[in-house]
């Protein structure tokens, strides 16, 4: 298990778990980001928030709050 | 003639606006929400002899309390006001965009779903199946391209049949799926059982689940219900499961895949998104945006500039001709001939900056740049997207302000606005230069760059003190943002949109301007030849205080004339020292200054006060018709205002530390 920011680009992932408070939550499942959910490391370049492909969608995230996204490699 | 209510609702990015300004046009309303820095958009249509209101609600990705616009979309929603709820979700994008009709489920208004951006649908390989959605959903659903005007007749039907025969969204297979978790059985104990207004006990019990604040402190029981969201700390994973369950339910059988997916980013976007690069494209994107609004606004500036002088002369020979007094023709040709010309071009401008960031917006590039700039402009607390509106300021106050549109939150683009305030437009540079030069010859450049360093302090300042209000820490959120796919631009749709309100933008505009020029003509006009103005002999009665910013009385009174243009800046003092000339004609750009005025102002004044003088007017309030852009664009006057006194107040302390500093030194 590893968390979002280290993928790699072009690397598939399993979203596994996410932790973090409710708010974070609420807000990262609203766009697409659940668990079960498969996603694309597009950009991971630091300090710039990460870029992900997940359900249809390129999706910017912060990238402090992403290590809270748990993944495994597909 | 009937009269019936409703709301649109959607993610951004699902064509809620273009279909909001399709429908309603010029008949709109903006406002704010009672006591929320949320923007209130409402407009009205009419179809087959119903008038229809309708309440754009804030975009947001659901209907969780999370901010503000949630929670004024929610409590709108459970108000009961709206008859039906349009749901809108986009078609090319359709698992994701159906979280918030999943989130609507359970919330007992009418609805009816509608599907946009069918055609980038249809190009990627999705067909989406609108009957079998309909079947499945117990709600009308309708599929069309925003957009496209001869979409709506498809869309006005389905509303009609909505709206005359209600219908409630099927949830069944929804909550049974919640109803597999037992920590949903346990929330749904908590909650009444019939619900709270429009909201159904499972409803409250999902958004208990998601550990919604808003809906605890709507039940009773505290201690429990505490106790529940302890337990229920991981509900919204549990929750969304379940919704995005659904919706994969949903889809089969009504979208069919025909083509795999192709490369997600292209050649462009790798540049666009890349750290360095990104951020030059953007800009380059800013100066082609300048120009290109520049090329709109330029017939707006033509004629608006060109009708001042005839229509002064009208009035003037109108005047003396009916046997009226000098100061009845002074006071028309200021506050009534220079704004209308000004408020002209101005409303060119405007134009031109929508039209162009419109386009920018519509093929999606604008959240390119949010991402790219996300880092440097959230330490001032704002989106990315902020840095075109900055960016723009340098070339024109007003065009910055109206650019700020692009900001999706009301308190960020206000706070933008501000900002925006305190870079020096195209008339500073135009101007300023100048004064520097007269003082300090080649030392002019080193005051320049003293002046871009007082820039980014007074916008950090600044952002600190509105952005406690505009865009409090505890709404500060790490990004989370959809990058759309880029589209092809609506030439149609995008005129239509921006050109759709021209008279309104004029009005707004033209008052404010004519309310301050009158009151400038007032202060500034001699009604006896020779004899001092009420501006004149209260800068000297207040010399005292002002001496203290390093302003002497002509000084000051240049000061208050940049408020209604930098450019009349060297002409008010051409009138002041030469005695040629009127203080009004000058700061109004009718009459030119004395071509040695420079000379003169530098065997005048002394050093330290000419670079007090510089700071005061390169940070006061913008022109007066930046100020009306600005208004026009908030919607507020409380802080239209509120923004102009702290500049004056700011501007003043300014150039008070700078002369007293520059004093030891000079």
């Amino acid at each position: 298990m590893k968390n979002l920011t280290e993928l790699s680009e072009g690397q598939k992932a399993k979203i596994v778990a996410i932790n973090g408070d409710k708010r974070y939550l609420t807000r990262v499942t609203s766009i697409g980001l659940s668990i079960g959910c498969i996603v694309e490391m597009l950009q991971n370049v630091k300090p710039s928030p990460i870029l992900v492909y997940g359900r249809d969608t390129m999706i910017a995230l912060n990238r402090n709050e992403s290590t809270q996204i748990m993944v495994e490699v597909i | 003639m009937a009269e019936r209510k409703i709301a649109l609702l959607g993610q951004p990015n699902s064509g809620k606006s273009t279909i909001f300004n399709n429908l309603t046009g010029s008949r709109q309303h903006v406002g704010n929400w009672p006591g929320k820095t949320v923007e209130k958009k409402e407009g009205t249509f009419s179809y087959n002899g119903t008038t229809y209101t309708v309440a754009d609600l804030p975009g947001s990705y659901s209907l969780s309390a999370n901010s503000d616009e949630e929670v004024v979309t929610r409590n709108y929603i459970a108000s009961g006001e709206a008859e039906l709820v349009c749901i809108l979700a986009d078609a090319s994008q359709l698992e994701r965009s159906l979280f918030m009709l999943a989130d609507y489920a359970g919330i007992q208004t009418p609805a009816m779903l509608v599907l946009t951006m069918t055609d980038v649908a249809m190009q990627k390989g999705r067909a989406v199946d609108t009957k079998v959605l309909e079947k499945k959903l117990g709600i009308p659903v309708v599929g069309m391209v925003a957009p496209e005007r001869n979409e709506y007749d498809k869309f006005y039907k389905v509303l009609e049949s909505a709206i005359n025969q209600p219908r409630y969204l099927m949830t069944d297979e929804l909550f049974m799926l919640y109803e597999e978790e037992a920590l949903y059985q346990e929330a749904l104990d908590l909650v009444p059982s019939v619900g709270i207004g429009q909201y159904s006990a499972q409803w409250l019990a999902a958004k208990l689940m998601d550990g919604d604040k808003v809906v605890a402190e709507m039940l009773d029981n505290k201690d429990v219900i505490a106790g529940f969201m302890e337990k229920a700390k991981n509900g919204s994973l549990i929750t969304s499961d379940c919704k995005f369950a659904w919706i994969g339910n949903l889809i089969e059988g009504a979208v069919s895949k025909t083509k795999a997916t192709s490369e997600i980013l292209t050649k462009f976007d790798r540049a666009a998104i890349s750290k360095t690069k990104g951020k030059w494209i953007a800009i380059g994107i800013v100066l082609a945006a300048l120009c290109g609004s520049m090329v709109v606004a330029a017939p707006f500036m033509g004629i608006g500039f060109a009708i001042i002088p005839p229509l002064m002369s009208m009035v003037r020979t109108f005047v003396s001709s009916v046997g009226g007094p000098d100061w009845l023709a002074s006071l028309i040709n200021t506050s009534v001939c220079t704004p209308l010309g000004w408020v002209i071009a101005m409303v060119g401008f405007v134009f031109g900056v929508n039209l162009v960031f419109g386009y920018i917006e519509q093929v999606g590039y604008m959240a390119r740049v949010s991402y790219v700039f996300d880092n440097t402009m959230n330490k001032l607390g704002l989106q990315g997207k902020s840095v075109m509106p900055l960016l723009m300021g340098f070339g024109c106050t007003m065009g910055g302000a109206a650019g700020a549109r692009v900001l999706d939150n009301w308190g960020q683009k206000l706070l933008t606005m501000a900002l925006v305030w305190a870079v020096p437009c195209g008339a500073i540079f135009s101007v300023v230069p100048t004064l520097a030069t007269a003082f300090f010859g080649s030392g002019g450049v080193l005051v320049m760059i003293f002046l871009f360093a007082l820039m980014f302090l007074h916008m950090f300042v600044t952002a600190k003190i509105f952005g406690r209000t505009l865009s409090p820490k505890e709404n500060r959120v790490g990004l989370i943002m959809e990058l759309p796919p880029y589209h092809k631009p609506r030439w149609k749709d995008l005129i239509r949109t921006t050109f759709g309100n021209v008279w309104g933008t004029f009005k707004k505009a033209f008052r404010v301007v004519v309310v301050i020029s009158a009151i400038f003509w007032l202060l500034s006009y001699s009604f006896v030849a020779g004899e001092a103005t009420i501006l004149q002999r209260i800068g000297e009665v207040i010399e005292p205080v002002t001496k203290i910013f390093g302003l002497s009385w002509q000084s000051f009174m240049a000061f208050i004339a940049s408020m209604i243009s930098k450019e009349g800046v060297l002409g008010v003092f051409s009138a002041i020292y030469t005695g040629d000339g009127s203080i009004i004609e000058m700061a109004t750009k009718v009459a030119s200054a004395d071509a040695n005025i420079t000379e003169i102002m530098a065997a005048s004044i002394s050093k330290a006060e000419g670079l007090a003088l510089i700071v005061a007017v390169t940070f006061n309030v913008p022109c007066v018709v930046a100020i009306a852009s600005t208004y026009q664009e908030s919607h507020s006057m409380k802080w239209t205002v509120r923004i102009a006194l702290y500049y004056v107040v700011t501007a003043l302390i300014l150039s008070g530390i700078t002369y007293h500093i520059a004093n030891l030194f000079m």
